[in-house]
């Protein structure tokens, strides 16, 4: 889980040929490397993917340990927030903080759905753990989309 | 009836999101695992620290 570095990375990784040559880049990636818009494109759809399953973005370019640990942060932070019966915000908001807070629950991706479905009792914010639920939702949301624009921005070599 | 319910204080909300946000934080911006550690650590310190600071400064406020 130490040392990740991004698949086929062995420039900026600092590793030597040997230990670069046991992560080889698939073909795939050797062919978008050469071309700008296929890598382009390609680094969108992991930063999609990331951002729809929590590590999903990273699993892609086998940085196990940041995969995993997005995942279960992220799903431990949706986890409590449900448990504290936070506000898990609808698209029907009708104010400016209920589309913020819809827009940062959006986040999560597709946990967002499992929220929803777990918190069958509604929220209870009237309490301080439906608060502190409410803004550990929005966290989770805003710490996927922070690693789903890591792994976009490690695909295309600007940042691991 | 919500599947699961949590019954947590403020310091143990505070606690548990501080260090599960030093956790991302620390694998997402460190490569090595020693300057992961030291990260994790140094992060959750600090959240803890400016949270209780915060809410001693905010005390004389609440009465």
């Amino acid at each position: 889980m130490a040392d990740e570095f991004p698949a086929g990375d062995a420039t900026t990784s600092g590793t030597t040929p040997a230990t670069a040559s046991t992560s080889a880049p698939s073909a795939a990636v050797v062919e978008a490397e050469h071309q700008p818009q296929k890598r382009e494109a390609a680094a969108l759809g992991i930063g999609l993917a990331g951002w729809l399953v929590p590590g999903l973005g990273h699993a892609l370019q086998k940085m196990w340990g940041r995969a995993i640990v997005c995942f279960l942060t992220v799903g431990a932070l949706v986890f409590l927030a449900v448990g504290m019966r936070g506000n898990v915000f609808s698209s029907e908001g009708s104010d400016a903080f209920g589309m913020l807070g819809y827009a940062a629950d959006l986040g999560t991706g597709s946990f967002y759905l499992a929220a929803k479905a777990m918190e069958t009792d509604g929220s209870d914010i009237a309490h301080a753990e439906g608060d502190y639920g409410t803004r550990f939702l929005a966290a989770a949301g805003v710490l996927n989309l922070l690693a789903a624009l890591h792994a976009y921005e490690a695909y295309r070599g600007r940042k691991a | 009836m919500t599947v699961i319910e949590f019954r947590l204080t403020h310091f143990q909300s505070m606690t548990l999101f501080a260090l599960i946000i030093s956790i991302a934080f620390g694998f997402l911006s460190r490569r090595r695992t020693s300057e992961r550690v030291k990260y994790i650590i140094w992060s959750l310190f600090l959240f803890l620290l400016i949270g209780v600071g915060i809410g001693w400064a905010m005390y004389p406020f609440s009465h």
